[in-house]
């Protein structure tokens, strides 16, 4: 057999609210993410990383791929327009379910996959948000990470879906670019340590995080 | 890079010691600081430890590093091993100081493509080359050395292991994660010894890397720490681990992973697999956990085709401590082969190594198939020309030899030397320098192979025994089918008896 995979799905906020210098330090950090992830010979052999964005509309920017063929463009925001956190759920799950190989009597499947979500707002569209929860708990994830960014993010709708929230004070490149440090780091630690059974933590986050208890 | 404060402070044994304050690196554990002039690190535990872990550090960098370096061959342990040589305590937080590594353990050319990955300059961790994905997809050429520095890298791990065991200390997380290989020299360098388990100490902390985690643990990771049934690291596990090391920087592939499936939930598979329902990949009866050439990549092949490289490429001497360690010892912890073992079988491993006759061929070397046909089994090329084995023998009693199941195979500046010409010299740390020095060589005239005498002064050929030859220092020997060498009279002094390969 190959290694497992190790799915990773990182869920963007690209809401209007995100123009400006948070969506270049998200693009600055994304960067740096996947560069730091391929110098990983445990994450490069395991890792395939899929991008959802979501604003006025969820959108898979692309599906789990390895990371060495990872090419990552440019990541826009609308002028404006609502955060549809539970359409891009939504998404999640029907791409999930048709790219996360399960394992069968005669294959091993992936490992849990990880998921991170990123927004500096709350879900405009609460109700789909509250109903996709059970359908994304199904789905049995590793690992569910959200990150509420700068002062208007909500951490107790974010707390809906999953305990392990942190939350960034502000959305200025520092701060981002620290938070994309951790969540490669997460991802490393996961991949290296993937079958361990006693659980492993998350590496601390970095001073500027604050983990929502 | 923005420049950190300088912080002052001093170990626990008193001696001042300076780091920057900037993380260089951080760990499954802790964080680590360079010092100023970066011939020293200083490494603090994220997490508080208590007064045991404390006790216990003290004693690695004191008690057991004095009496491993301070002993016959103390320098030698330098190379091999980055052992922390003093405790910090600073900000309420513990720390060890330790050599930085080697210049040689960064990649100097990284991956291929004018190092598309970026990793020039990182740390050679040894997953990037235990892994034949990562060695045919990304390293750089330049960086993957030949099949001869994997035995050698191989021997130097097992001596490392054999060392602390003999001192009663088992390393408890060995992993290609905790050892900085360089297959350009055929270096190694085992790291992270602060999660040593000391005897009659509490164990420390450590989870284990996966790959490398002893069954018996796994099984009884479920179990309470103090529970008399769990399965804690020690000198057993570490055998384990020790073994899965060389088969997988050997063979590029995990011995225990192959295709059989326990459970749909991929955790709980992992857990069978590596635990209570392990099976080797390569097991001679049971075939169920075989390795599916349809479930693999391309760039993993040939190393994931077990038929086509068979464990049994590693020659006589390794292919038994395979299978004791990955059969007979797999769930029975007392069968497994013991560092000294292994460091024995790939020394004698090395002697049977030929040249591949492919000049592009990527590993350069392969064991001597024991044929008359000597065939490289990495690229398929057959060895053609003259082929002479030297079996080694030894007396026990004035006259008689008896053979020793040791070969040495015969190439261009092929070296003989004393571990090779008397029995009682082992190649370890313990050999002096006067040792270190050549016996003799071979060399191939006119299609004729001669062992040309450097050092020997009761070389003989007693192939006729009424008229034994002496050759002296600075002549030569023809080496043909059937012609008995004597290199010494001493105590220990080996006969060698010739076998000649003709290979057309």
């Amino acid at each position: 057999m190959s290694e497992r995979r190790l799915p990773v799905y990182l869920l963007l906020d690209t809401s209007g609210s995100m123009r400006g210098e948070p969506i270049q330090s998200v693009n600055v950090g994304l960067h740096s993410m996947v560069n730091a992830l391929r110098q990983d010979p445990y994450a490069l052999e395991s890792v395939h990383l899929g991008l959802i964005t979501f604003d006025i509309e969820a959108k898979e920017i692309f599906p789990l791929t390895p990371l060495e063929q990872i090419q990552l463009p440019e990541i826009k925001v609308p002028n404006s327009g609502p955060t549809f956190l539970g359409e891009a759920l939504k998404l999640l799950a029907q791409r999930s379910d048709l790219e996360i190989i399960k394992s069968t009597p005669e294959r091993k499947g992936d490992w849990r996959p990880l998921l991170f979500i990123m927004t500096d707002g709350s879900p405009s569209d609460l109700q789909t948000f509250r109903d996709m929860i059970p359908e994304i708990k199904k789905r049995n994830f590793g690992n569910i990470i959200a990150c509420a960014a700068g002062p208007k993010a909500r951490n107790e709708i974010l707390k809906e879906l999953t305990n392990n929230v942190v939350h960034l004070d502000t959305t200025d490149s520092a701060t981002f670019s620290q938070f994309f440090k951790w969540v490669s780091e997460s991802v490393s630690i996961g991949s290296s340590s993937a079958g361990v059974t006693e659980p492993t933590h998350l590496p601390p986050p970095p001073p500027e995080v604050q983990v929502v208890i | 890079m923005a420049k950190g404060k300088i912080i002052k402070t001093q170990t626990t044994d008193g001696k001042p010691i300076e780091y920057v304050d900037q993380i260089i690196g951080s760990g499954g554990m802790k964080d680590v600081y360079f010092s100023p002039d970066r011939s020293y690190v200083v490494a603090f535990f994220r997490d508080k430890q208590d007064f045991q872990a404390k006790e216990r550090l003290e004693m690695i960098a004191g008690r057991f590093r004095e009496n491993i370096y301070n002993n016959i061959g103390g320098e030698y342990w330098k190379n091999l091993y980055c052992w922390p040589t003093h405790v910090v305590e600073h900000d309420n937080k513990i720390g060890i100081v330790a050599p930085t590594y080697q210049k040689q353990f960064f990649f100097e050319f990284g991956s291929k493509n004018n190092d598309f990955l970026g990793i020039k300059e990182k740390e050679k961790e040894g997953k990037w080359f235990a892994s034949a994905s990562n060695q045919n997809r990304f390293l750089d050429p330049r960086e993957r050395g030949n099949w001869q520095n994997y035995l050698r890298i191989g021997i130097l791990l097992s001596r490392a292991v054999r060392r602390l065991h003999a001192a009663g200390l088992a390393h408890s997380d060995l992993s290609y994660k905790n050892v900085l290989v360089n297959p350009v020299t055929g270096a190694a360098c085992i790291i992270d010894i602060d999660g040593l388990v000391v005897p009659g100490k509490y164990p420390p902390d450590v989870v284990g890397t996966p790959d490398f985690i002893a069954p018996e643990v796994i099984m009884t990771s479920h179990l309470k720490k103090d529970d008399p049934n769990r399965k804690l690291p020690s000198i057993n596990t570490d055998r384990h681990a020790l073994a899965v090391l060389i088969y997988m920087y050997l063979l590029y592939r995990h011995p225990l992973r192959g295709d059989k499936v326990h459970d749909m939930e991929p955790q709980k598979d992992e857990i069978l697999s590596m635990g209570e329902k392990s099976l080797f990949v390569e097991h001679p009866t049971d075939t169920s956990n075989r390795i599916r050439i349809a479930n693999v990549k391309p760039a993993e092949l040939p190393w994931k085709d077990t038929s086509k490289i068979s464990y049994t490429i590693t020659g006589p001497y390794l292919t038994p401590l395979f299978q004791r360690a990955f059969i007979d010892g797999l769930l029975d912890p007392s069968k497994r082969p013991t560092a000294d073992e292994w460091e024995v079988a790939l020394v004698k491993t090395i002697d049977l190594l030929q040249p591949c006759q492919n000049t592009s061929c990527d590993q350069k070397w392969y064991v001597f198939d024991n044929s008359i046909k000597p065939k490289c089994p990495f690229c398929g090329t057959t060895y053609k020309g003259k082929l002479p084995v030297l079996n080694l023998y030894s007396s026990r009693k004035e006259g008689q030899f008896r053979p020793e199941n040791h070969r040495l195979m015969v190439y261009t500046n092929q070296s003989l030397w004393e571990w090779h010409t008397n029995r009682n010299v082992v190649p370890n740390e313990r050999l002096s320098d006067k040792q270190k020095k050549r016996e003799g060589y071979f060399v191939l005239h006119n299609n004729t192979w001669y062992l040309v005498n450097d050092r020997m002064n009761e070389l003989m050929d007693v192939t006729d025994s009424n008229h034994k030859k002496i050759i002296p220092v600075g002549s030569k020997v023809e080496l043909t089918d059937g012609k008995r060498i004597l290199f010494s009279r001493q105590d220990g002094g080996r006969l060698a008896v010739v076998q000649l390969v003709e290979s057309k």
